[in-house]
């Protein structure tokens, strides 16, 4: 008896929690799939249409161009934005004096409010002749430049900018990685005549490789949900270049059209291509356990 | 004779006994200029909106020069006054105020039950957590938005936090610490005839002192820089908070954009003087709380 009333009061000490995680998220989850068959007007379903959103959405030029969008900025941020943070860490990792100033400055930007800084970003990118970047052209004796309305430049000026924004927590992280090499290990590369650019490619690299596998996929998932950087810096454009995902969901859903089916249909094809890194992400993580 | 400061030992890659080479000499130089500019780098955009922020609408549009012609601090003073920031401040520390209890509250107890209590069944809530932390809270967006809405709690702080006790996250990371707490004490508890709830607020929560600044700290700050959900909630009535405000201003037609590099500084100061208060317990947790990523 006494063990039954336990039990219950252990699941009602539980019970606020699970009914905000059910508010939340997993109730709107389901309903989210359950809204991509619907048609709908402003909030309500109007009638079943089974897979129509998703039909009509692939043969819309936005998704199209969203979805290639989507991928071209994983591809540029994996090209940018994976490197910047181990070059980070690693040059950070070999200074003495000041390291810890280094550090923290590095991480600065992470704390900032990511609207703010894309909001003095787009400052910076400005195309008038006043925009900074314009201004340092300037001083090299370059034209001004009109950027972030270069089809071809947006999508890596907006890694470039989330970059600045993240690099130094993942480098944080790094460096925790590379504080458990064994310092031993250099000292006997040293006495095998290894010089400092051995050491690197065959200790440091190698050490940090399964850190780095993890971290690789994690950005991935990150970056796959870019929404407001495009959104405050280019609002999508131009002409849809700049357009991601889950940008396109926002602007179906709250640009004025409350077209939410269509927004959920979206957002469901976005969970499925996520679900998929995530199956990655946890093939990649059982392999690294099962090999320590 | 002068006694020289040395420096500590090297514990890197680069040795003390590689530095007599001078290709390691020149290396650990190129490392030092690496290293200034990526100080430059993160700190010349703060630096730059700053100043920014003391020039005026025509200087703003005109001038090529980072420095302002004159240091009028009264500009700042004028956007803060006129825009009425101090009312959004407010707005934010409300929202801020109520995110960290549910934060703690609620996450605490479910991590509480699923760590300590484990009453039958706690597992499928455990695995249920813990996908919900794989899968972003962005794609429950709409319907949440529309269900928040149906409900009538638009337009005020009430989902806002509430949804600070939906954090997987924090429910992850509170059940870890509580799983390293030695059982004797719980245990101890129970002998003394305490409630489980009692056990949970006498014993627990004063032994996970550091788990929940590290929360709180989090909290904190990404209640503040939030804007999305709290844009959809909010609205443009009077309860907007400071990024509320900023993202409705940033995105008008017509803006003074030097008022807007001013709301900028604004909405950045708070985080700032957050970060050199603690600048030691974030850049060391996010070792274990960053892989989130």
């Amino acid at each position: 008896m006494t063990k039954a009333r336990q039990q219950l009061t252990s699941w009602m000490i539980m019970l606020p929690g699970i009914a905000l995680f059910a508010f939340f998220l997993w109730i709107p989850l389901v309903q989210s799939v359950r809204m991509s068959f619907y048609r709908t007007r402003n909030v309500e379903l109007i009638e079943f249409v089974g897979f129509d959103n998703y039909v009509s959405i692939f043969g819309r030029q936005e998704f199209q161009q969203a979805l290639l969008n989507t991928f071209m900025y994983t591809f540029w941020s994996l090209l940018i934005g994976f490197v910047v943070p181990i070059f980070l860490a690693l040059v950070i990792g070999e200074t003495v004096r000041s390291r810890g100033f280094f550090r923290t400055a590095a991480y600065l930007p992470n704390i900032l409010p990511g609207l703010a800084a894309m909001i003095l970003w787009r400052a910076f990118w400005s195309a008038e002749t006043t925009g900074v970047i314009n201004i340092m052209l300037g001083h090299l004796g370059f034209e001004p430049m009109t950027f972030l309305t270069e089809a071809n430049w947006v999508i890596p000026i907006i890694v470039v900018v989330s970059t600045w924004r993240g690099a130094g927590a993942t480098a944080l992280i790094y460096m925790a990685g590379l504080a458990g090499v064994n310092p031993e290990l250099y000292e006997a590369a040293t006495i095998d005549g290894a010089g400092v650019m051995k050491r690197v490619r065959h200790i440091t690299l190698p050490a940090i490789f399964n850190l780095g596998s993890t971290l690789l996929i994690l950005q991935i998932i990150a970056v796959f949900q870019i929404m407001y950087e495009p959104l405050v810096l280019t609002r999508g454009g131009p002409d849809n270049a700049s357009m991601s995902l889950m940008l396109l969901m926002w602007q179906y859903a709250f640009g004025g059209n409350m077209d939410f089916g269509r927004a959920s249909a979206v957002a469901v094809i976005t969970a499925c291509i996520l679900l998929c890194f995530t199956a990655l992400y946890s093939f990649v993580n059982r392999r690294r356990t099962e090999w320590d | 004779m002068k006694i020289k400061k040395s420096a500590p030992p090297r514990t890197g890659i680069i040795r003390d006994y590689d530095s007599r080479k001078l290709s390691v000499k020149i290396a650990l130089v190129v490392v030092y200029v690496f290293c200034v500019c990526i100080v430059l780098v993160s700190l010349f955009p703060i630096y730059w909106v700053l100043m920014a922020g003391f020039k005026d609408l025509r200087e703003f549009m005109n001038s090529t020069s980072i420095h302002p012609s004159v240091f009028e601090f009264a500009r700042y003073t004028r956007t803060w006054t006129q825009l009425g920031i101090m009312r959004n401040y407010l707005n934010s520390f409300y929202v801020i105020a109520g995110s960290v209890f549910f934060a703690l509250v609620v996450n605490g107890l479910l991590a509480y039950g699923l760590a300590i209590l484990k009453p039958k069944g706690h597992g499928i809530v455990n695995k249920m957590v813990v996908l919900s932390l794989l899968i972003p809270a962005t794609i429950a967006l709409v319907p949440l938005f529309i269900n928040i809405m149906n409900m009538n709690m638009g337009g005020f702080f009430t989902p806002l936090w509430l949804a600070a006790g939906a954090n997987a996250f924090y429910v992850i990371v509170f059940r870890q610490f509580f799983l390293s707490l030695p059982p004797s004490l719980i245990d101890a508890g129970r002998i003394d005839g305490c409630s489980q709830l009692a056990i949970f607020s006498k014993i627990v929560m004063p032994l996970s002192k550091p788990i929940c600044v590290v929360v709180t700290i989090f909290t904190v700050n990404g209640v503040w820089s939030d804007f999305l959900l709290p844009y959809l909630v909010l609205g443009v009535g009077r309860w907007q908070t400071v990024m509320v405000r900023l993202f409705v201003f940033s995105t008008q037609q017509t803006i003074n954009h030097d008022d807007l590099m001013r709301a900028v500084v604004f909405s950045m100061i708070p985080p700032i003087i957050l970060f050199f208060i603690f600048q030691k317990k974030l850049t060391e947790n996010i070792v274990t709380v960053g892989i989130k990523g």
